[in-house]
């Protein structure tokens, strides 16, 4: 990869939904470091929450285990990427309910609003299955604006 | 941060229980509000206010505490944890937010826009102020 990054970043949790409070503030002073406003890093923070909860709940479904984020500004966008070693999960694959109808919030870990969430607050959602086994799932948001920017 | 839920009983015509969250509503306590809200139930409140000033973040774990807590004030039981995509379009369908007996007070920008985001606002009366929410219940 020859394109220029700057300033990557990251932070290593284990596997319990205590810890999510420090993959936030991570993700918020990550976001600052780079230069976002407080309007991107609070969608970012929503959203790798929401992520990380349900790798945490729906993947290692209370096993021990250990998730890496990562956060790194590439071409004026901020990429996070979210790794573990969970059974294989692709949240970009879930159905998306019609148009009109709204998911109910399920409990943490459940398919509900939260991956409707994330794809609501960010550009751009990749999975894919690491090759020594876990997933990697990318967020991508353009650190200058968004589509629903007010 | 984590979250500190300081509760208020209020008499009146209408018992209200004043919920109020501080900090970070998420996956490792959203229980606790959903216990506060039964308790309160069971204590005879039969309108709920949570006050919002001070939290600062909310995860659809956060949701769904506040889709179970109008559930039990309803006197209904809490929501299927896995009923998923189904269950809150067909709460839309039969609520109505001005008529529910749980107000939102004083929710910050970042939580407000989660709520919009998810249709949660088709649920819930968001209220400027903690006692403008209070009397909205209590019909003062």
């Amino acid at each position: 990869m020859t394109t220029p990054t700057k300033g990557r970043r990251s932070i290593s949790v284990s596997a319990t939904v205590d810890e999510l409070v420090k993959v936030r503030a991570f993700v918020r002073d990550s976001v600052a470091g780079f230069g976002g406003s407080k309007r991107v890093a609070d969608d970012l923070v929503q959203a790798v929450d929401e992520a990380t909860c349900n790798v945490m709940l729906h993947g290692y479904r209370g096993n021990a285990g250990d998730v890496e984020i990562e956060a790194a500004l590439r071409e004026r966008k901020i990429e996070i990427r979210i790794l573990d070693r969970g059974p294989t999960f692709d949240p970009t694959a879930a159905s998306l309910p019609a148009r009109d109808a709204i998911p109910a919030p399920t409990r943490p870990g459940g398919m509900g609003v939260g991956i409707q969430l994330l794809r609501t607050l960010t550009d751009e959602v990749h999975h894919s299955a690491r090759p020594d086994g876990g997933n990697e799932l990318t967020l991508v948001r353009s650190i200058d604006g968004h589509g629903e920017e007010d | 941060m984590a979250m500190t839920i300081d509760v208020e009983r209020l008499g009146g015509t209408t018992p209200v229980t004043v919920i109020a969250l501080a900090g970070e509503l998420d996956a490792s306590n959203y229980e606790q509000v959903i216990d506060v809200a039964r308790n309160a139930y069971a204590d005879g409140s039969r309108g709920l206010v949570l006050d919002l000033e001070h939290l600062t973040f909310m995860a659809s774990s956060g949701l769904f505490a506040l889709h179970s807590a109008v559930r039990i004030m309803r006197g209904e039981t809490p929501p299927d944890a896995e009923e998923g995509w189904g269950a809150l379009h067909q709460m839309a369908q039969d609520h109505d937010a001005q008529a529910s007996s749980v107000r939102l007070a004083a929710a910050q920008e970042p939580i407000a826009r989660v709520l919009e985001r998810t249709g949660m606002l088709r649920l819930f009366a968001l209220d400027g102020t903690r006692a403008e929410a209070v009397a909205a219940l209590q019909g003062a």
